[in-house]
C-alpha cells in the first residue's frame, strides 16, 4: 500500500470516526444465517501494517463494533463466547503466540496461522480488522465490552427434574402422557 | 474362538499362539445358554440368559470396543473381586502428546498399539520383553490445520485391527493402513477436506474386510457421512451421508423404519430449509457395533448444524438418529430420529450396546444406547422399535419420551430464544456422557455408565456460515447439577430400567470409558486420574491407582503371550469437558470452552494435561 492510499484510508478513518461513529460496521444487526457477504474492495498489505498502532485507538464504538464482529464472524466460536478460548487458544489471558501488539493481532487475524486459524486479510475490511484488534486488547480490561457474566442459575419457568428415580415402570414410557 | 475364526487365522503367528493356547481361550465356558432361544455365543460369566453377540473370547483386544456388540465385556478373570488389591503397575508409555487420550490401546498376538493424538501417532510395545519395550512409531505427520477445526479436542478413538493391518484416522480426515508387523504405511485414503472443518476422531470399525469410517465436524457444518471402505486397498465402496436425499443416504426399498414419524421420501433434503441440509453436520464421530447373525451394522448421528435451530426449520433428518445399515450395500435397514429439530446439541453418536436377554417375559435382541440426551433408549435391534427410555441423569429438556410415537415429550420452557437464556437445561449441550463407553456385563445385567451431572444456561444468537469455522449460533454456560455433585459411575439394571448404586464425583463429570470383566469387576477412571476397580454387583471400590492426569479413555484388558491377564488405561485428560484443564483455556471465563471452564472450576490444581498409557498386573 503507497503512503498515499495509507493517508486516504486514515484520512477515511479519522472522517468516519469523528462523523459517523458506528457506520464502520457494515453489518446488518443480527440478521439470520447470511454468509459472509462479498469480499472487500481492497485486501490487505500485511507488510504495510506491522509497524503501526491501532489507528482507531481504544474508541469506545470500536470496541463494541469489534465485540459485534467478533461473533459476526464466528470468532466467538473457536476463541470462546467471551474469547477465553475453546478449539483456539484463550485471547484473555497474557500469553500471545504469535505475539500481542496491535500490528501483531492484526497480522495474526490477517494473515492466518498454521494450526487452523483461517486467513481472513482478503475477506473482511481492514478496518474491520482494526476494530477486532481493539476489542481483543479489551478484553480483561475495564473497557471490555459485554465482559462474561456468571451463570445467574436462577429458575425460570419449569423447573421440574426427571431423574432416574422418576421412572414407574420400565416398561412404559418414562413419563408418558 | 470367534474372534479368531473371524480374522480366519490369516496370521500365522495368530495361529500358532492359539494352537498352544498361549492366548487364553474361553477359559470357563460352563455357564450354559438358555435352550434354543438364540444363535449368539454363551459368555463365560454370564447370566444364563443373557447372550451377547460376539463376546471378547481369546484375550486379544483388536477392535475399538473389544468386541462386536460393543459390551466392552471381558471373559478374562485372573484379576478378580479377591486379588485385585495387589495390582500394581507395570509400564507407563509417556507417548508425547499432551492431549486427551481418548478410547483405548489395541492388542494382537504379542504386540499392544497405542494411537496417539493428533498427531496421531502409532505406538507398538512388545509384549513379550520385560518392560514392555517400544518396536516401532509411525508417525502419519497430519496437516496441523486439522488442530483448529477439532471440536471436542484433537482426539482419536483409536484403531482396529484387520487382515494383518492396523487401521486409523488422522484429525487431517484420511484413514491409513500401517502393517502390523513393521509400521510401514500400507496405503492412505482421503474421506474429507480438514479446510471446511471435515475431520475424524472416531475409531473405524471392521466387517468382512469392509472398513467404516465416520467424519467428525458437525459443528462445523460439515455434511455428516458412513464411508466404507476396502480393508485390502483403501478404495472407497459407498457413502453414506446424514442428510440429502435418499441415494445419497443410501435409503431404498429395503428401508423399514418402525415409527411413522421416519417414514417418507427424500426426508433427508424435505426436513430442512432449502439447502441447509447441504451444511447439515449430522456427524458419525461415535461407535459402530455389529450384529453378524443379523449382518446389520449400527450407529448413531451427531446434532444438526447449526446449533441455533432457527437456521434450520424442519424435523432435520437424519441428525440425531439411530441406524441399522447392511455392511456389504449400506442400505439402511431402519432408523430412528431420536429428536427432531435439536435445540440443546444433543447427538446419538454414542455407543450402541447389543444383548440377547428376556424382556417383556420373552428374548429380544436388543440395541441399548446410553445417550447424550440423558436416557437409556433400549430398543428391538431388528425392528427399530423404541421399547423403554428412562432418563439416568437429571433431565429438564424433556418430559419423556412417546413409546408409541417414538417422539420426546419437550419441556417447551426449556426451548433457548435468540438473545434470551433458558436456565436450567439438563443435561447440558457437552451431554449426559462424553463420547468414551459405558460397559454391559453379562454376569450382572448391569450397564455401567459414565455419566455426566452438568446443566446449562443457553441462548440463540447469529448463526453465520463461513465455510471452515464453526456454525454455532448459540451461547452456552454450563454449571454443576442438581444434587451438588457432578460426574457419576452409574449401575443400570438394563432389564429394570433403574439405577442399582452409583459413585458420585462431586467436582467433576466422569468422561472416563468402562471396561467389565468376568472377574466380577468394573474399571473405570476420573477426571482428577483416579483408576478404579469396582465390584459389579456392590459397587464397593475394590482399587483405585492415582495416575499423574485425568482419564478420559476407555480401559481394556488382555492376556499377555504368556497367558497373565493386563488392565490398561490411558491417563491424559482432554475431551470437550477436560479441555478446561489446557493452559490456552481461560479459567476465569465461564464461557471458555463454551461452558467447559465454567462447569470444571479447580480441574487446573486437581490435575494436570498428560500424555500416559499405564498398563497394571497382578
Amino acid at each position: 500500500m503507497s503512503s498515499l492510499s495509507r493517508c486516504v484510508l486514515l484520512s477515511l478513518l479519522a472522517a468516519c470516526l469523528s462523523g459517523c461513529r458506528s457506520s464502520a460496521n457494515p453489518l446488518p444487526a443480527a440478521a439470520g444465517g447470511a454468509p459472509v457477504g462479498s469480499p472487500p474492495q481492497s485486501a490487505v498489505s500485511v507488510n504495510s501494517i506491522l509497524d503501526r498502532t491501532n489507528p482507531l485507538g481504544r474508541d469506545p464504538v470500536s470496541l463494541e463494533d469489534g465485540r459485534r464482529l467478533f461473533l459476526w464472524y464466528n470468532c466467538y466460536a473457536c476463541h470462546g463466547p467471551h474469547g477465553g478460548g475453546a478449539i483456539g487458544p484463550s485471547l484473555r489471558d497474557r500469553v500471545w503466540r504469535y505475539g500481542g501488539s496491535d500490528a501483531q493481532i492484526f497480522a495474526s487475524i490477517a494473515e492466518g496461522r498454521p494450526k487452523g486459524m483461517p486467513t481472513w486479510g482478503r475477506r473482511i475490511p481492514e478496518v474491520q480488522i482494526w476494530e477486532l484488534v481493539s476489542y481483543i486488547r479489551s478484553l480483561n480490561t475495564p473497557n471490555e465490552p459485554d465482559p462474561p457474566q456468571e451463570p445467574a442459575s436462577e429458575a425460570s419457568g419449569d423447573t421440574k427434574v426427571l431423574t432416574s428415580a422418576s421412572p414407574a415402570s420400565p416398561h412404559s414410557a418414562a413419563g408418558r402422557q | 474362538m470367534n474372534r479368531i475364526a473371524r480374522l480366519g487365522c490369516r496370521s500365522l503367528l495368530l495361529c500358532l499362539l492359539v494352537a498352544s493356547g498361549a492366548i487364553v481361550a474361553e477359559q470357563n465356558p460352563g455357564s450354559s445358554a438358555a435352550p434354543g432361544k438364540s444363535a449368539t455365543s454363551s459368555t463365560p460369566g454370564a447370566l444364563p440368559d443373557i447372550h451377547l453377540v460376539a463376546p471378547v473370547s481369546d484375550g486379544q483386544w483388536t477392535i475399538p470396543a473389544g468386541d462386536d456388540g460393543n459390551t466392552r465385556y471381558s471373559a478374562l478373570d485372573q484379576i478378580n473381586t479377591s486379588n485385585v488389591r495387589s495390582l500394581h503397575v507395570v509400564r507407563v508409555l509417556s507417548t508425547g502428546v499432551f492431549r486427551g487420550h481418548e478410547g483405548a490401546p489395541l492388542v494382537v498376538g504379542d504386540t499392544l498399539y497405542v494411537v496417539t493424538p493428533f498427531p496421531d501417532r502409532l505406538i507398538a510395545l512388545n509384549l513379550t520383553k520385560p518392560g514392555l519395550p517400544v518396536k516401532w512409531t509411525f508417525d502419519p505427520h497430519p496437516d496441523p490445520a486439522a488442530v483448529g477445526k477439532a471440536f471436542r479436542g484433537v482426539v482419536d478413538r483409536g484403531a482396529v485391527y484387520a487382515d494383518g493391518r492396523i487401521i486409523y484416522n488422522t484429525l487431517d480426515a484420511f484413514t491409513i493402513a500401517v502393517d502390523a508387523k513393521t509400521g510401514k504405511l500400507a496405503w492412505k485414503t482421503r474421506i474429507g477436506d480438514v479446510a471446511n472443518g471435515e475431520t475424524l476422531t472416531m475409531a473405524p470399525a471392521v466387517v468382512h474386510n469392509i472398513v467404516f469410517v465416520g467424519n467428525s465436524g458437525g459443528n462445523f457444518g460439515v455434511r455428516g457421512a458412513l464411508t466404507a471402505l476396502d480393508a485390502a486397498t483403501g478404495k472407497i465402496l459407498w457413502k453414506a451421508y446424514s442428510t440429502g436425499p435418499d441415494s445419497d443416504v443410501r435409503i431404498g426399498s429395503d428401508f423399514k423404519p418402525f415409527y411413522a414419524k421416519d417414514r417418507g421420501t427424500d426426508l433427508g433434503v424435505a426436513t430442512w430449509s432449502p439447502e441447509q441440509w447441504q451444511r447439515g453436520g449430522a456427524a458419525v464421530a461415535g461407535w459402530i457395533s455389529y450384529d453378524p447373525e443379523l449382518n446389520l451394522i449400527y450407529y448413531g448421528t451427531g446434532n444438526p448444524a447449526a446449533w441455533n435451530p432457527d437456521a434450520r426449520p424442519g424435523d432435520n433428518k437424519w441428525s440425531v438418529t439411530l441406524w441399522a445399515r447392511n455392511p456389504e450395500t449400506g442400505m439402511a435397514r431402519w432408523a430412528w430420529q431420536i429428536e427432531p429439530h435439536d435445540a440443546f446439541g444433543y447427538g446419538a453418536v454414542m455407543e450402541n450396546i447389543l444383548v440377547d436377554m428376556p424382556w417383556d417375559g420373552r428374548m429380544r435382541k436388543l440395541l441399548i444406547h446410553p445417550g447424550s440426551a440423558g436416557f437409556v433408549f433400549v430398543m428391538d435391534r431388528e425392528t427399530g422399535q423404541l421399547l423403554s427410555a428412562s432418563p439416568f441423569v437429571p433431565v429438564t429438556w424433556a418430559r419423556g419420551f412417546n413409546l408409541a410415537s417414538g417422539e420426546p415429550i419437550l419441556n417447551r420452557a426449556k426451548l433457548p430464544r435468540f438473545g434470551i437464556y433458558a436456565n436450567q437445561v439438563c443435561p447440558s449441550m457437552a451431554g449426559a456422557k462424553a463420547i468414551a463407553s459405558s460397559s454391559f456385563s453379562p454376569q450382572t445385567g448391569y450397564l455401567y455408565i459414565p455419566a455426566q451431572n452438568t446443566c446449562m444456561d443457553v441462548k440463540d444468537t447469529t448463526a453465520n456460515y463461513i465455510a471452515g469455522t464453526p456454525y454455532l449460533g448459540a451461547i452456552v454456560r454450563m454449571y454443576r447439577g442438581p444434587g451438588d455433585y457432578q460426574g457419576e459411575l452409574i449401575a443400570w439394571d438394563v432389564a429394570h430400567a433403574k439405577e442399582v448404586w452409583s459413585i458420585r464425583d462431586d467436582a467433576f463429570p466422569v468422561d472416563s470409558g468402562v471396561l467389565t470383566t468376568a472377574g466380577g469387576l468394573v474399571f473405570y477412571g476420573t477426571m482428577d486420574g483416579s483408576f478404579r476397580a469396582v465390584d459389579g454387583r456392590t459397587g464397593k471400590v475394590l482399587w483405585q491407582f492415582k495416575t499423574p492426569s485425568g482419564i478420559v479413555g476407555e480401559p481394556m484388558t488382555f492376556a499377555g503371550p504368556h497367558g497373565k491377564q493386563y488392565v490398561a488405561v490411558y491417563s491424559a485428560i482432554g475431551g470437550w469437558m477436560g479441555s478446561a484443564d489446557f493452559p490456552d483455556i481461560s479459567s476465569d471465563d465461564p464461557y471458555a470452552a463454551h461452558g467447559a471452564a465454567g462447569a470444571m472450576r479447580g480441574i487446573k490444581t486437581a490435575t494436570h494435561p498428560g500424555d500416559f498409557l499405564y498398563v497394571f498386573a497382578e
